[in-house]
């Protein structure tokens, strides 16, 4: 619409001699009706639960204080919910963390090469929305012989990469040693789990995104919309910290993928990588491979001066 | 002895010396020869008379050798006398499971950090039994470098936030318009 025609219907408006008063008066009454009719007829009862889910959700308390059963209540609700929304049986898991183990991660720059492939992964563990198109995982193209992220580029998309004269970097959650994001919610919907991993109770987060703000990282991500994710590619093990279907309106980001690192296995963007360039493991075990590099390698991590003291590093050699 | 634990039945051949392993790190490696399509190589070269002289070859092998600049060829790894097998610089018995100890012949430096965890790439589990690839599984062993390919898709505008189609086209800068109502003044 070009700048003439709105002054155009903006003069009209004028001398039409509908009054502002009378305008507002008929947006009241049609909104009435909409709100009656869809009260009556287009909401389904209880939200498209059952009662009983529905009351449970309301009543549901967060994680950390919920007792044994009221978790297995809730995670046998959330199954069920999944169940009437996607029709596939999920698996929702509680899997609490491993004594003794503190997770980190490191990442070789010189072997990434921008291939994303741990971007989408990523996505296909985790139930990210496809829809909505969010990804943990930022792979930065980089400037040889520069760390200056304001030049990093993460929309590249040429013929091959590597490219001449850059480098690449993901960026993803830190899991922060002493994260901003935890002390920004004001309602403890996120915290740092024992072996290291800041984890969001969806149920909980009142999605005000204070947390996104205080995140160095851009490592945190909002659901403006309610995550879609086609029911055939519904990734069926989940965790209630973890990968679990959000809901609309709350942030979330990567977890080191819980579900699966809690069990012992590699997340799911280490193993997708091609070039190894990805090393994970128990920074508190000396024998560990991330152990060996923090030890062998000259590491950094991104944005040190801020004093989150993040467990991701990365390295080149 | 060498903590490289690997092909058991090889292990005697194996042991060469030359991959000094930083730490205690016990491993396993997985497989090659299940993957590698004219294995054993003897199929054929039971009939063939080992020639040494150094020539272009034709399928099925390489007809290039893109790795050393030059300074190699077939028989520096391969071994002559018996073409399952390859064989270290001091002429030892390699298997082909077992590349890794043949590659540390030269780059000792990287095989230490493969044999620590520090390159290449481990199975499925951070815990547990440490299971890794071996070298000649990312790195094609005739032209080692990593080859250049397409990235997958760049991140989408995220829905709800794609920018205004010709709004550049519709409206002109602000500046522009203030400029001209200054004239017209």
């Amino acid at each position: 619409m070009s700048e003439k025609k709105v002054k155009k219907t903006r003069a009209d408006d004028r001398n039409s001699g509908i009054s502002r008063r009378s305008f507002m008066q008929g947006v009241g009454a049609v909104g009435a009706v909409t709100a009656a009719a869809a009260v009556a007829a287009s909401t389904p009862a209880w939200g498209g639960q059952s009662m009983r889910d529905a009351f449970g959700s309301f009543f549901q308390d967060q994680y950390k204080k919920m007792t044994p059963e009221e978790i297995e209540a809730a995670l046998a609700r959330i199954e069920r919910k999944a169940k009437r929304r996607f029709g596939v049986d999920i698996k929702c898991a509680n899997t609490p963390p491993i004594p003794g183990v503190v997770f980190g991660y490191a990442i070789n720059i010189s072997k990434c090469k921008g291939y994303r492939d741990c971007v989408y992964a990523c996505v296909e563990e985790n139930n990210l929305g496809r829809d909505s198109q969010m990804q943990y995982i930022r792979v930065l193209e980089m400037d040889q012989g520069t760390r200056k992220l304001e030049n990093s580029e993460h929309y590249y998309d040429p013929e091959e990469v590597p490219r001449e004269g850059k480098y690449y970097m993901p960026v993803q959650c830190m899991q922060c040693d002493n994260p901003p994001c935890v002390k920004a919610c004001p309602v403890e919907a996120t915290w740092q789990e024992p072996d290291g991993i800041v984890v969001i109770d969806y149920d909980w987060c009142i999605g005000c995104r204070m947390c996104m703000s205080a995140c160095p990282y851009w490592a945190r991500h909002f659901n403006w919309t309610t995550p879609e994710v086609p029911a055939e590619e519904l990734n069926p093990v989940t965790h209630y910290l973890g990968n679990r279907p959000r809901p609309k309106g709350v942030t979330e980001k990567c977890h080191f993928c819980i579900q699966r690192t809690r069990k012992g296995r590699l997340p799911a963007c280490a193993e997708a990588c091609p070039n190894g360039a990805r090393i994970f493991g128990n920074l508190l075990d000396p024998d560990s491979e991330i152990r060996y590099v923090l030890e062998n390698k000259s590491v950094f991590r991104l944005k040190e001066d801020l004093g989150t003291e993040p467990k991701f590093w990365y390295f080149a050699d | 002895m060498s903590s490289v634990c690997n092909a058991q039945q090889e292990q005697a051949q194996g042991q060469s010396g030359l991959s000094p392993v930083a730490g205690d790190a016990a491993f396993q490696i997985v497989p090659r020869i299940p993957e590698l399509t004219y294995h054993p190589c003897t199929q054929c070269h039971q009939f063939l008379t080992p020639n040494a002289e150094i020539r272009d070859l034709q399928s099925p092998h390489p007809s290039e050798l893109d790795h050393g600049d030059g300074r190699m060829w077939c028989l520096t790894c391969h071994k002559i006398d018996d073409r399952d097998y390859l064989t270290t610089l001091l002429g030892e018995a390699v298997s082909f499971d077992d590349a890794p100890t043949l590659c540390a012949s030269c780059h000792m430096q990287r095989h230490n950090d493969w044999a620590s965890g520090g390159h290449g790439k481990r199975v499925a589990n951070w815990q547990g039994e440490r299971v890794i690839y071996s070298c000649t599984q990312c790195h094609d062993p005739h032209s080692p470098t990593i080859k250049p390919r397409a990235p997958k898709p760049a991140p989408p505008v995220r829905k709800g936030l794609e920018p205004h189609q010709g709004i550049a086209e519709a409206y002109e800068p602000v500046w522009e318009r203030l400029l001209k109502e200054l004239d017209h003044e």
